[in-house]
């Protein structure tokens, strides 16, 4: 027998609700001391990444989320029986534990923000024209036409990263107050200005969405996405050194699951 | 539907065509198999030379910068980048890869350029 799992919880108590997940299979939970593995049991190999199962596995781990602290598992993580389930669990115990604890009473939500690049570039450059007549690099062989060429370029990405680095604290500063966590990566794209996941008290999740809306105001000529609340998909941590990595079916378990959120709440977003 | 959780954006398009772009750019493995083993290795190799030339390119700009080279010195550096970047585009054109596939996802250290 199969099991599909969904995640793990702080909790060794079955679950109350009727939950079905994917296939329609009934939904429970595998105790293992005070956790327990939420799972529904499937017979053939599950097909992997349709948007059907995508979403029954998020459904099962919001439907949970609900009553405890959940730790969402990668989809489509299939374990060959109970034995092999459970020596898992014991093997991972205590950073489960850890993580359940630090993870109790959050969750996750996601900020990205695409700028006008074009305008901000263009803006820098007459800005630099204007400012900086002197020549950077004089002379006019190919090697200092070259020199100089790059320069400018070095100063303007220079500058773009300045003024994204500005914008990007403004709107952080804000959020963080409401933040237990963050995860942040900056100009993943010349557009995308911020991709951001913070890590919400489920207590300050409206003050959080307020801050969002205070900063979204203002700023006209960005563009925002805001998503969630997640569980805490990109908050779960392993040690590298765990046994669980030695294991190449496992491996994934709680690999950032961005395709599985983009799938659950929208197209491809 | 999920039942809780929201995603709001006036813009879904261009956050998809983004989101998109970013991952096109990153790839987390080389993808090397005994089909492509050739442009896999070119791809891992030519990213570490991009990457030493970028960071002999930065150190350069910062001398421009400081004003710490001689216009002899500019005309040699300058000589010196412009053939790398030749042969760097020479290469890539030879191995049919892009800019942007010169790249590595260094896990929970960011990326690597």
């Amino acid at each position: 027998m199969k099991l599909y799992l969904y995640g793990i919880i702080d909790s060794s108590d079955q679950v109350k609700d009727s939950i079905y997940g994917l296939e329609g299979a009934c939904v429970y939970n595998i105790p293992y001391c005070d956790i327990g593995a939420v799972i529904s049991e499937c017979t053939e190999p599950v097909q992997n990444n349709t948007k059907g199962n995508v979403l029954a596995h998020e459904e099962v781990v919001e439907r949970l989320m609900g009553h405890f602290t959940v730790l969402p598992v990668r989809f489509h993580t299939v374990f060959d029986g109970r034995d092999n389930l459970l020596s898992m669990m014991q093997s991972y115990y205590k950073d489960f534990r850890d993580n359940l604890n630090r993870l109790r009473d959050k969750v996750e939500f996601g900020i990205k923000v695409i700028w006008p690049s074009d305008k901000i570039k263009e803006h820098i450059t007459n800005t630099y024209k204007k400012n900086d007549k002197k020549v950077s690099v004089p002379g006019n062989s190919s090697n200092k036409r070259f020199m100089r060429e790059k320069f400018e370029k070095y100063k303007l990405d220079e500058e773009f990263e300045k003024k994204a680095d500005k914008f990007i604290n403004v709107m952080d500063m804000f959020f963080s107050k409401f933040a237990a966590e963050k995860k942040l990566k900056k100009l993943k794209t010349e557009d995308l200005l911020l991709d951001v996941v913070y890590l919400v008290k489920k207590d300050d999740q409206d003050n959080f969405r307020e801050a969002f809306e205070h900063i979204k105001g203002p700023h006209t000529s960005f563009k925002f996405l805001f998503s969630g609340p997640w569980p805490a998909y990109n908050f779960v941590i392993l040690p590298k050194n765990s046994d669980l990595l030695e294991d190449s079916k496992q491996e994934d378990l709680f690999d950032k699951v961005v395709q599985h959120q983009e799938l659950a709440g929208a197209e491809k977003i | 539907m999920t039942l809780n959780s929201v995603i709001e954006t006036d813009f879904p398009e261009e956050f998809v065509e983004e989101m998109e772009k970013s991952q096109d750019a990153l790839p987390e493995k080389i993808d090397a198999n005994p089909e492509n083993v050739e442009k896999g290795l070119a791809k891992l190799v030519l990213t570490l030379i991009e990457l030493i030339r970028k960071l002999l390119e930065k150190q350069a700009m910062r001398r421009v910068e400081a004003d710490s080279l001689s216009e002899e010195e500019i005309e040699r550096v300058g000589e010196t980048l412009m053939k790398l970047e030749n042969k760097m585009k020479e290469l890539k054109q030879i191995f049919g890869l892009k800019d942007e596939e010169l790249n590595l996802n260094l896990g929970p250290l960011g990326d690597l350029m």
